[in-house]
């Protein structure tokens, strides 16, 4: 990352029409410049739009753990009870197969990969089926690696309609919300302020233009 | 949402000879039979950086016009008005996190994007350099530079990139409420007392000329809005999202009664275009470059916010510690 090496002049602070800039009490002079940070690392968000429909992929927050993720990712995709459940998994945890197109299915260029050994653990798999839109979540396998799991399915998916690339990710390393979570998606029903239903004026535009006549 | 007038860097080469041919063929080609082009696709060096440059620009007027409509929560009349303002707010900082991760996808990362931000190396849309002296200010943000924002917004949602699709998707769901507020607003001073339809009026006075600006100048005929046009980054001429604009919102704001401070301002039937008189595109420039009654403003508050707020991130980003037993 580029530093920035330059030290921010400010300009002499009037009296701003903001109260709240006032209250900063912005200093005269220079600030302490901006260091490079190591940024948040990055995760993926899938979101449940409704109860009983699928999990997708709706975009990414940053954040320095999982769980500030989740609370990032309920602050960004949650509002106007768009939601009824979220996952959160880091980025760097997903495994993603090679991309296809038209009607290539990428589980026909799965390399079939049996581990010896390991531990049987699960693993999560999400689709992509539409290019422009956006993975899937399609269910879970028990296997013993990334890998190993993709071979796992690639039997019950290789002859179906063609899935354009693949994300697997172990299910221990993702944070799902549960039952006794959901109590978290009940909005308030009186938040009718944020709907545009809530700000329907044509009767009294049409008083005025009858005042004015 | 706050994008609009976006301006894109004049190159003077595109770079275009540099590209492999095959590969950019199918990419025009892609384009052509309308898919969306995804991060992992084959792009071309001209079009990753004046996409960078574009979401970018957009996600910082969400944050930058945070701020004035953000100054009038406290002062906003009634308790339900405040309440519309701060979820409006919220939604434009949420766009603006959305728009990153979109423009994060082309392989600029997001604090560097913020770094250019507070240095003043990245723009961002041009009207949030001026003042929002009084509520009525506030009005006119929140209804017309929304409507102008969405008619340019609406526009890049059919763009050829897919993140920023998406993103722009979410985005435009939650625009409704805020071009409804808005309006519901005005119209509520343009039916009251005198003294706030002068109000109301002044505002329009005010924001205007800003307001012309919005869209940003003629485009030129260039090779370079050209190909920007074929590779369907910009969607549409400047001049044509302005006379857009114009036709949707010009009779919305006659109908109320309210004036507008152009005389030449009407629509020609005969070419069903609006006539105007041309905005003052040297005081354009000189506020996108710096000179406007807000600028220096605008990003000492993001500058404070960031030496301010540095101490947290730090905490946060401290390596993991481990619980053990006191010692004494």
């Amino acid at each position: 990352m580029a530093s920035l090496g330059c030290h921010f002049l400010l300009p002499l602070m009037m009296k701003s029409l903001d109260p709240r800039v006032t209250r900063l009490n912005i200093p005269e002079g220079e600030l302490v410049p901006k260091v490079p940070l190591d940024q948040f690392g990055t995760f993926e968000v899938f979101v449940q739009i409704k109860e009983g429909k699928g999990y997708r992929h709706e975009g990414i927050v940053h954040a320095p753990n999982i769980d500030m993720a989740f609370l990032f990712a309920k602050e960004q995709f949650s509002r106007r009870m768009m939601c009824s459940g979220i996952f959160v998994a880091e980025t760097r945890n997903v495994y993603v197969t090679a991309f296809t197109e038209d009607k290539d299915n990428v589980y026909s260029h799965i390399v079939d990969n049996i581990p010896e050994d390991g531990e049987e653990e699960t693993y999560e798999f999400f689709h992509l089926n539409k290019r422009g839109k956006q993975h899937s979540h399609i269910g879970s396998v028990p296997a013993k690696s990334h890998q190993h799991a993709l071979t796992l399915a690639k039997s019950e998916f290789i002859n179906g309609d063609p899935v354009y690339n693949v994300w697997v990710i172990k299910t221990s390393d993702i944070l799902f919300t549960n039952e006794e979570d959901k109590i978290m998606w009940d909005t308030l029903p009186d938040k009718k302020f944020r709907d545009a239903s809530d700000y329907r004026a044509s009767d009294k535009i049409k008083e005025f233009k009858e005042r004015q006549q | 949402m706050y994008g609009g007038g976006n301006t894109f860097e004049g190159i003077k080469s595109t770079g275009l000879e540099t590209e492999d041919p095959v590969k950019l063929a199918e990419f025009e080609a892609r384009i052509e039979r309308g898919e969306k082009i995804e991060p992992h696709d084959w792009m071309p060096q001209l079009y990753r950086k004046q996409l960078i440059r574009m979401i970018e620009q957009h996600a910082h007027s969400e944050i930058i016009g945070a701020l004035p409509e953000g100054t009038w929560i406290t002062r906003a009349p009634g308790f339900k008005r405040k309440l519309a303002l701060m979820a409006k707010v919220q939604d434009e900082v949420g766009h603006a996190q959305l728009l990153y991760g979109a423009a994060e996808t082309l392989g600029k990362p997001r604090e560097q994007m913020l770094d250019d931000l507070i240095s003043g190396k990245s723009k961002y849309s041009n009207i949030f350099n001026y003042p929002a002296f009084t509520w009525a200010d506030s009005c006119f943000i929140s209804w017309l530079v929304d409507a102008g924002a969405i008619v340019n917004q609406l526009a890049n949602a059919r763009g050829s990139y897919g993140p920023y699709c998406r993103a722009l998707e979410r985005i435009c769901a939650e625009e409704s409420f805020h071009l409804k507020y808005g309006h519901h607003c005005v119209i509520h001073l343009a039916t009251g007392s005198q003294v706030q339809r002068d109000m109301m009026q002044a505002a329009f006075n005010r924001w205007w000329p800003p307001m012309m600006h919005f869209f940003g100048p003629s485009d030129k005929a260039s090779v370079h809005s050209e190909i920007l046009m074929r590779w369907k980054v910009k969607m549409s001429s400047n001049d044509d999202q302005r006379n857009q604009f114009l036709d949707m919102y010009v009779p919305k704001i006659w109908e109320l009664g309210f004036t507008l401070p152009d005389p030449n301002l009407r629509k020609n039937t005969e070419t069903d275009k609006w006539e105007y008189t041309e905005p003052d595109w040297e005081e354009f420039k000189r506020v996108i470059n710096g000179d406007g009654p807000c600028n220096a403003e605008r990003l000492a508050v993001r500058r404070t916010a960031e030496e301010r707020g540095r101490w947290v991130r730090k905490a946060l980003l401290a390596p993991k510690t481990e619980y053990v037993a006191p010692l004494a």
